[in-house]
């Protein structure tokens, strides 16, 4: 690993200027998950390393009915899945976030360092596009708001600017009756990436679909929301004509690579398939009343 | 440019000097001397180097020493006391939780965490928690039986006795006395 000079600013304003300072040469760390086997790796030589550890409260997980769900960008994944308003109120995100890696990653890594890092394959980005999160970046000279699911330019590309730090991530108010669901389908080991991650919200009237948010991890360069399958089943009926169809658009839209987790062709089979998997749990969850992910005891 | 930095391992102090870049791993093994902690994959996934930071589990190959500054750290050689075993550690030898013994360190780290913070994990708990602890010897039911063991509280530390006195007998054999 190459060797850097460490700053630990108290504050933002000191990581910003910091980062104004050093420019391209700086890079942060707040988990160390991804940049550090990065460095190990030598893809990344940054001569300053910033770290975000001494910053206070930048840990944050904070719900109120009004504002939703506010989350400070160094908040861990693990207190993210133990925090009891995340149990309550998002049962999406615990479903999500108990689901990423191991418990000790899950100990390390940060929901900003994740998304930051812009892995397609890693998974809170596509609940929390289900969720119509929006994340706040912030440089020396102010900050800007933008919404998760523009955020993802390319392939471990991100929207973030020089300069900027990644500072929060707000999730809507929680909606009663929201229908959801997650799937993490794995390859074969609980820790691994996934092949194919599905994270799906809808409103429902009755039998209709009001509003409908589905988005992917692990098929296309980007963790990305499809769009397109979407408007087959918004305002309609939900019916499994529509699902089938909404889901072969899905397997369309996506645009997944061969890895050694599943050629494109079996990604694509598996997004049809996933897909009307998810609205029949979503819909079952609604339908039973049962919107808590949190059925059994939560692991420590 | 190197830096002083002081390190917190198993209630011990060690002022050791070192560059930002110093990973916590490197510092325990080649800096302190505490070679329990083992590398496997160095890219956070096999648990080998599993310690304890500040009561939280981490991969010590992912985790930069500089960062651990005031914080406690706990590594295997820190679990035994005043010459007995773990129970965790009792446990693995009683019910066979190890065969090569490279992930050892690592699978009892995690399982004295996981105890430390929930004392009495279901099944599933155990297993979803250890999933981060790779093994290629034992086929983890050895290790999951170890860590159901200390759960039921079915081992007991001051069996450590018996063994001294096992191996004393041994060594009263005298069949070793040449090699000392």
């Amino acid at each position: 690993m190459v060797k850097f000079e460490y700053f630990e600013p108290n504050s933002l304003e000191e990581a910003c200027a910091l980062l104004k300072e050093h420019g391209e040469d700086a890079r942060l760390i707040a988990g160390g998950t991804a940049l550090i086997i990065m460095m190990r790796q030598r893809l990344l030589n940054p001569r300053v390393v910033i770290s975000l550890a001494d910053i206070p409260d930048f840990d944050f997980i904070r719900f109120d009915a009004k504002d939703g769900l506010r989350i400070g960008a160094g908040a861990r994944h693990r207190d993210i899945e133990l925090a009891p308003v995340v149990q309550e109120h998002y049962p999406l995100l615990y479903e999500t976030f108990r689901k990423v890696a191991q418990p000790r990653i899950r100990n390390m890594g940060t929901i900003g360092g994740n998304l930051v890092q812009g892995d397609p394959l890693t998974d809170p980005g596509a609940s929390l596009i289900a969720l119509d999160a929006k994340i706040t970046l912030r440089n020396a000279g102010g900050h800007r708001v933008i919404p998760v699911e523009n955020f993802f330019v390319d392939y471990y590309q991100t929207d973030l600017q020089p300069g900027e730090i990644l500072t929060e991530i707000h999730v809507p108010p929680s909606l009663p009756g929201l229908a959801w669901a997650h799937i993490k389908f794995l390859p074969r080991s609980q820790e691994d990436f996934a092949t194919v991650g599905v994270a799906l919200t809808m409103r429902l009237n009755g039998d209709r679909c009001q509003d409908i948010r589905l988005a992917f991890n692990s098929v296309a360069p980007i963790i990305m929301r499809a769009k397109r399958a979407e408007e087959i089943l918004r305002r309609q009926k939900v019916d499994d004509d529509r699902v089938g169809k909404m889901a072969e658009v899905a397997s369309t839209e996506v645009d997944p690579m061969d890895d050694n987790r599943g050629s494109a062709e079996y990604k694509r089979e598996l997004v049809r398939v996933l897909v009307r998997r998810a609205v029949k749990q979503a819909l079952e969850r609604s339908a039973t009343g049962k919107q808590g992910a949190k059925q059994a005891s939560a692991p420590a | 440019m190197k830096r002083h930095v002081a390190l917190n391992v198993n209630g011990e102090e060690y002022e050791i000097e070192m560059e930002p870049n110093r990973l916590l791993l490197y510092a325990l093994r080649d800096d302190i001397g505490l070679t329990g902690t083992k590398e496997g994959c160095s890219i956070g996934v096999c648990g080998a180097c599993s310690v304890i930071v500040g009561g939280r589990l981490v991969s010590s190959c992912l985790t930069l020493a500089v960062a651990c500054r005031g914080k406690e750290i706990t590594t295997i050689e820190g679990l035994a006391r005043d010459g007995r075993l773990h129970p965790l550690q009792q446990a693995f030898l009683e019910y066979g939780g190890f065969q090569c013994g490279i992930c050892t360190p690592g699978q009892i780290i995690a399982a004295k965490a996981l105890l430390d913070s929930n004392p009495h994990p279901t099944e599933e708990e155990i297993k979803e928690w250890m999933s981060g602890n790779l093994c290629r010897c034992t086929g983890y039911y050895k290790i999951f039986e170890s860590i159901m063991a200390v759960v039921q509280g079915k081992v007991r530390v001051e069996d450590q006795r018996a063994r001294e006195h096992r191996e004393a007998r041994i060594q009263s054999l005298g069949v070793y006395k040449s090699e000392s």
